[in-house]
């Protein structure tokens, strides 16, 4: 029962995403990506139509989307801009922790009022002092009555400076390593949260990124989700959902960048003939589309796999992984393809590089996809 | 006021067309159906309608083979209350007439108010069906409209017509049928929770047989295409080397001149 064929239903899925991607996304994506804007109204427009909170049920004001119908939709947004898609699907992200670890009345209280408008949410995990090394975040949570006091720092945290919700990783004793680890829903008006400036990046440039300061910042404890020890495996299960995702952001930028090498090489002549007809074009062309086609099967191998409930560890740490390493070659190749021009930030290619040198680091550095692949792999011989 | 739009599906414009073996028509194997162009300003009025007369519905009909199940799931995705798929086969969605009969026979019995359509379908523009489905029901038709509004009475319609010399204004009693420009209007899209809702709703159908029945000779096609050539390869651009922008505007006008004569 082995089929590819998209429905009826996920190719109008798909259909939305790239109308919304072509139409509304691609024609301002060179300018934000040369002034470092953050495109609000794309946001905005992307959440009214119901492309923002994917992974959300339904029920609390959602999408709710399987892991699949996801990707087919972030791949398409990722063809027009990579950076601002990593914008619309970071509510996915920082809402993950709540879906896997609220009770049916944190989920009532957090999710639905903030899908019902328009609001940014942000995953906190990363530390100035590490991000690899989830388990050693120093972030500390002081239990003081009903409530805890949040005091630490969390870096590179996408949307972080326009966020009105945040979830927040901190530790109750850095010695416990991940038992210590508790995870909080923080509304973004919280007193005592400072936010940093936004960082000047290579790539992602209409996303957002900065440092949060959490200088004593009050939680109840009815913001607690789950126990105290759960932070650690909600946030690796987390990541568990939203990998996949970003195998498919990297297919896009992938795909985009093999079709503008494709497109100029029936153009473009040198020694009286289109670059094109030149062998050694031809193959880049043919390696580059290997690598597509092999990013996007991954990918959907690992959504096909966590729909059907399971964890998908192993699928989805291969995905990300070699979508995003396709993504940095495929860019690489595009470039050369253009020659000089493809130097040229006049042309759309140096940005598809910038773009996919970032789905090599999040959501897990590879380095760390190809531990946690090996250990996987391992676990089945031992 | 109970609006029906009439709608066809069209190849998506980024198709690749071939033509079809015996050489009369496209050859429709594979290709995908839209939505599109002056159908879509068409569902877009009807909706702004039904927004501004509260208890409006929007009925959305479609009449060919199986490929109109999409659109009209589209248009119900968009915000059309219900929709009418009006089966025939594909050579009788060849002939405008057969097209026009059919629509007409499905929709008498529905107490239409007012019937919307794309002043032409999107693909081969003709531009007849609007105008036949009027004279078949025995109602007043117009084209190339827009600007359209409720009329203060309810019981008429208030419009312009784009025509060459000019606008024109008019009121027209209901029910009637309208051709609408294209996308004068900035046709909606259709939000996420809204396409997966739509592929639940139930489509009702007019089976082709009784549709057929109905028509008795009327529903064969007598239009039969001949034949179908596709336009011509078009030959290269020629690219010019200049220096400066003077050169090239030389350059270009010179091109412009001798070998496109495009003016004397
Ligand atoms: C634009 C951007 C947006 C981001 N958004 C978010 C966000 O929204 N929320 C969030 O929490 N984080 C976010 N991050 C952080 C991101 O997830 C981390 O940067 C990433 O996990 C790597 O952590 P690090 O930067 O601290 O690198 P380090 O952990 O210091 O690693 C440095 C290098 O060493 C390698 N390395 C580390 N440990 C090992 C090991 N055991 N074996 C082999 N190699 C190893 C790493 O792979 C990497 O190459 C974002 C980062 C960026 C750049």
């Amino acid at each position: 029962m082995l089929d590819f064929s998209l429905t009826p239903e996920q190719e109008s899925l798909q259909d939305l995403a790239r109308k919304f991607a072509r139409t509304e996304m691609a024609p301002r994506a060179a300018a934000c990506d040369k002034e470092g804007r953050f495109p609000e109204e794309i946001y905005r427009k992307a959440w009214e139509l119901g492309l923002m909170n994917l992974n959300v049920p339904s029920e609390y004001g959602g999408s709710g989307l399987s892991v699949l119908d996801q990707c087919l939709i972030v791949e398409e947004l990722a063809y027009a801009c990579g950076g601002m898609t990593t914008s619309i699907i970071a509510n996915c992200l920082a809402l993950e922790p709540i879906l896997l670890g609220a009770t049916p009345e944190q989920k009532r209280r957090w999710l639905a009022p903030f899908c019902a408008e328009y609001h940014l949410a942000s995953f906190c995990l990363t530390e100035p002092g590490g991000g690899s090394d989830a388990a050693g975040l120093q972030t500390r949570a002081t239990r003081d009555g009903d409530d805890y006091v949040l005091r630490g720092e969390k870096c590179f945290i996408t949307n972080g400076p326009h966020a009105s919700l945040f979830t927040v990783f901190a530790t109750t004793d850095p010695s416990l390593r991940a038992k210590g680890i508790v995870a909080f829903v923080v509304p973004g008006d919280a007193p005592g949260i400072v936010r940093g400036k936004d960082e000047d990046k290579m790539g992602h440039r209409a996303s957002s990124t900065g440092t949060i300061r959490f200088e004593d910042v009050r939680v109840p404890a009815a913001q607690r989700l789950g126990g105290e020890g759960e932070g650690f495996s909600i946030a690796m299960r987390t990541l568990d959902q939203t990998r996949t995702p970003i195998g498919a952001l990297a297919t896009g930028i992938a795909q985009a960048a093999l079709d503008h090498a494709a497109r100029y090489s029936l153009e473009r002549k040198s020694f009286g003939k289109p670059i094109s007809e030149h062998q050694a074009i031809q193959i880049k062309l043919a390696n580059m589309a290997q690598m597509v086609s092999a990013a996007r099967l991954l990918t959907w191998k690992a959504a096909w796999t966590i729909d059907r409930g399971e964890r998908g560890t192993l699928d989805s740490s291969i995905a990300k992984c070699v979508a995003s390493d396709s993504a940095l070659r495929v860019a690489d190749d595009a470039i050369q393809i253009f020659g000089g021009y493809g130097y040229m930030k006049e042309y759309p290619v140096e940005k598809l590089l910038r773009d996919a040198k970032l789905t090599q680091i999040y959501e897990g550095a590879n380095e760390i996809q190809r531990i946690v692949t090996a250990r996987e792999l391992l676990r089945r011989y031992a | 006021m109970e609006i029906f739009v009439l709608l066809k599906p069209v190849p998506e414009g980024e198709s690749r067309l071939r033509v079809s073996a015996d050489g009369r028509r496209l050859d429709l194997d594979g290709v995908k159906f839209v939505l599109a162009g002056y159908d879509e300003s068409a569902v877009e009025q009807a909706l702004l309608l039904k927004e501004s007369a509260p208890g409006s519905t929007v009925r959305a009909v479609s009449f060919g083979p199986a490929r109109c199940e999409e659109i009209l799931r589209a248009a119900i995705a968009l915000g059309c209350d219900a929709a009418t798929w009006v089966e025939g086969p594909s050579e009788a969605a060849e002939d405008p007439m057969v097209v026009a009969r059919a629509l007409a026979t499905a929709i008498a019995p529905g107490g239409a108010s007012l019937i919307l359509a794309g002043k032409q379908a999107g693909d081969d523009e003709e531009g007849l069906v609007p105008a036949a489905v009027a004279e078949r029901l025995g109602v007043p038709s117009f084209g190339h409209v827009l600007d359209l509004r409720a009329g203060p009475d309810g019981a008429s319609l208030r419009f312009a017509r784009a025509t060459e010399a000019g606008t024109e204004r008019w009121e027209c009693p209901l029910p009637c049928v309208i051709g609408l420009q294209q996308a004068w209007n900035d046709p909606r899209t259709a939000k996420l929770p809204n396409i997966l809702k739509s592929r639940k709703a139930a489509i009702a159908k007019v089976a082709w047989t009784e549709t057929a029945a109905a028509l008795g000779a009327e529903s064969r096609p007598t239009n039969r295409p001949e034949a179908f050539a596709l336009p011509p390869p078009r030959a290269g651009a020629k690219m010019i080397e200049f220096k400066t922008p003077d050169d090239a505007a030389e350059q270009l006008v010179r091109a412009l001149r001798e070998e496109a004569k495009v003016f004397p």
